[in-house]
């Protein structure tokens, strides 16, 4: 490792931009803002089918941290988003971006968690499953959990108004 | 005082014919009161149950040091070991993998023994796999390096990666996320263990001699079953009780690590005898929620005498109309509105007949929410007491100090003032849970029993509180009677434990069937009606 020019963070980026735009999953779009900067990732999801996220396009950017792989990136989406494991920010709060050893909540499994053979790839796809199922047991939104909980025809209205609010539709 | 003690006596005389049940006595290995029985002079009805070694709420348990258990596991190992004819290391991996249930793990070896070394990833056949060397054209999945003469590692699953980054992944699995035992394999999904020999092969020793032994001594304890760590903090002792999960119905087992700490082995809480740990449960689960609620219900609202709903009051007019099945009444006799005919806004009726129906339902109604803030108030008192007596409790060595100095005592005879305050302590905590106890208890003799020794105690404690408060000065002269009412107060809580324990034991307690209770749970949310 340490004969390589490159930081391993640099080499690793490059090689999953490569692999995710020769052989992109469906509905994700993602890699660097620009050539400069490979830390900095933007990324456009799509809204799974059957859920009240269809139609919608979800921009988000990604940040990776300057020991990537060891550590995980963030994921922050840029619009609006309804989302019990979303704050209201936008920060992406789901067990796979929670880096080892650290889980103040007592929820999660370590092997859940971040660890250095997940890529980009994995972490879109399981937002995108998140934003189909949602985990209600540790929310960071909690009104988003109540009510995707207590009252799900609302949640459902609330979250679609959202995407076409986004996609600039009257709601 | 002296008959009201006989009385009591007498009653435990009769408890004592049938308790066969009663926990082994005579083992002298619970040192708890051992030498405090000594001084408890001038109670010699109680001898009987006091004498020997272990009251019936007490429970048998050993205290462990690191060093005990660690020492503990290697006999284990080696006893094992010689019967398997496996070599010390693979045996303690085999005992890892089997949870330590030494039985069960000779058993299924002798059984399919190819089976057992393999799911414990000892396989014979490892061949060259588990070793570290270079691969040609090999890429490391996570640091992208490439390198020709890059050294490689993979367990028999064959997730292979560079040995930096498998060392960096083990270091952080010991290090941050405390895993010994069981750490698996990094490729996604694979769940091989990664064994000795591996780690020796990755795992600097430093990493191994210290944070990863104390580690495997830590899932050791938690792997067993009559094993537990002291919850205190930063406390290392571990408990070894044999009280099953199953008996918690019928025994509390409090136990007491040598940091001081008491603590039930069920649920590791803190000390909460008399109440069994399921009751504990249900217990503060139900203050959690209720507790503030409930005492704003009662302070502020009525129930509609037709629907029951919970009606707050929310103008000056005494004209309620309920907004859920729009019965009209009157807020102050509770009687229907009609029957107020043109004294508008207004009540100075007395005894009309549908205002005393309402009123007696709305009286039973209230009933039990009336019942459970009765016993939490109680409860929630005591432990606020607990907690200002601890405060006292701190300020007890100054008291000890300056007593020295104004009345010329020595240490040794200003020593009863923390002997009050400990008992105190103790006092309060099981009163505390008397009181959680008690509103689960069914109304009958046993009950009544109880009741007349909590209430014992509970004077004993007050009396003996009270006393802390004085001034230094006034302590000196004081000092008999204080010690007589520690001990007063040691012996009430222990004649109450012992009497209620019992009767668990027996099975013959006094609590509410299961439904009850959750009948009682249940009335106290007028609004779920």
């Amino acid at each position: 490792m340490s004969k390589s020019k490159l930081p391993t963070a640099l080499i690793r980026l490059q090689r999953e931009y490569r692999e995710l735009t020769l052989d992109p999953p469906d509905g994700i779009t993602a890699g660097p803002v620009s050539e400069d900067n490979f830390y900095l990732w933007e990324v456009l999801i799509q809204g799974p089918e059957g859920t009240p996220f269809e139609g919608g396009i979800f921009p988000a950017e990604m940040r990776f941290p300057k020991d990537y792989p060891l550590a995980p990136p963030t994921m922050t989406f840029l619009g609006e988003m309804w989302h019990p494991n979303i704050y209201e920010n936008g920060k992406v709060c789901i067990s796979i971006l929670h880096p080892p050893g650290a889980d103040p909540n007592g929820y999660e499994k370590a092997s859940e968690r971040w660890s250095p053979v997940q890529t980009v790839g994995m972490i879109l796809l399981s937002v995108m499953s998140m934003l189909a199922a949602p985990n209600d047991e540790s929310p960071a939104n909690v009104n988003a959990a109540k009510m995707w909980r207590d009252d799900r025809e609302a949640y459902e209205k609330k979250v679609r108004e959202g995407v076409r609010r986004s996609l600039g539709l009257d709601a | 005082m002296d008959s009201d003690m006989n009385s009591i006596s007498s009653e435990d005389d009769f408890l004592d014919q049938d308790s066969d049940l009663s926990l082994e006595q005579g083992d002298a290995d619970s040192d708890f009161d051992g030498d405090e029985d000594g001084d408890m002079m001038g109670f010699e009805s109680q001898d009987k149950i006091m004498k020997p070694g272990r009251k019936a709420y007490e429970v048998e348990f050993k205290v462990y040091s690191p060093k005990d258990i660690q020492a503990y596991q290697s006999k284990q190992v080696t006893e094992v070991s010689s019967i398997l004819g496996q070599p010390p290391e693979a045996t303690a991996i085999l005992l890892r993998y089997a949870r330590w249930n030494k039985e069960r793990l000779i058993e299924s070896y002798m059984d399919k023994q190819e089976e057992v070394l393999e799911a414990a990833g000892l396989s014979e056949n490892e061949g060259n796999t588990s070793k570290i060397k270079k691969v040609k054209g090999f890429s490391c999945d996570i640091c992208c390096e490439d390198d020709e003469d890059l050294d490689t590692f993979a367990m028999k699953c064959g997730h292979r990666y560079c040995v930096d980054c498998y060392k960096h992944y083990l270091s952080q699995k010991i290090k941050d996320e405390g895993e010994a035992a069981r750490i698996k394999c990094p490729g996604d999904d694979c769940n091989r263990v990664v064994d000795s020999k591996s780690l020796d092969l990755l795992v600097s020793t430093d990493l191994q001699d210290s944070r990863y032994q104390e580690l495997l001594t830590r899932t050791y304890v938690d792997d067993k079953d009559n094993l537990k760590w002291c919850p205190a903090p930063n406390c290392v002792f571990a408990v070894d009780c044999s009280v099953k999960a199953r008996d918690l119905e019928r025994i509390v087992p409090t136990v007491h690590c040598n940091c001081g700490h008491g603590f039930c082995f069920g649920c590791t809480l803190n000390d909460h005898q008399p109440a069994p740990c399921s009751l504990v449960k249900r217990w503060l689960k139900k203050c959690e929620d209720d507790s503030e609620t409930a005492n704003w219900i009662s302070a502020n609202t009525k129930e509609c005498p037709r629907c029951n709903s919970t009606i707050e009051k929310n103008g000056g007019c005494n004209h309620m109309t309920c907004r859920k099945c729009r019965h009209e009444f009157c807020w102050m006799c509770m009687g229907v509105w009609s029957e107020h005919g043109t004294s508008w806004y207004n009540c100075n009726r007395f005894e009309e007949k549908s205002g005393s129906e309402a009123r007696d339902a709305q009286a039973k109604s209230r009933q039990s929410l009336e019942r459970y803030l009765h016993y939490y108030n109680r409860y929630a008192n005591h432990e606020q007491s607990a907690k200002l007596d601890r405060d006292i409790y701190q300020k007890t060595e100054r008291k000890m100090m300056s007593l020295q100095t104004t009345s010329g005592m020595s240490w040794i005879e200003v020593q009863f003032l923390e002997a009050a305050s400990k008992a105190l302590q103790e006092c309060r905590q099981t009163l505390k849970w008397t009181y959680a106890f008690a509103f689960y208890l069914a109304r009958n003799n046993q009950t009544m029993i109880f009741e007349d020794n909590q209430k014992d105690l509970e004077m004993a404690v007050e009396n003996l509180s009270e006393m802390f408060e004085k001034p230094v000065d006034a302590l000196s002269d004081l000092k008999v009677e204080m010690m007589d009412k520690t001990s007063y107060c040691t012996k009430r809580r222990v004649i109450l434990l012992t009497d209620t324990a019992e009767n668990l034991k027996a099975g013959k307690g006094n609590l509410l069937e299961a439904s009850e209770m959750l009948e009682l749970e249940r009335n106290s949310y007028p609004w779920d009606e």
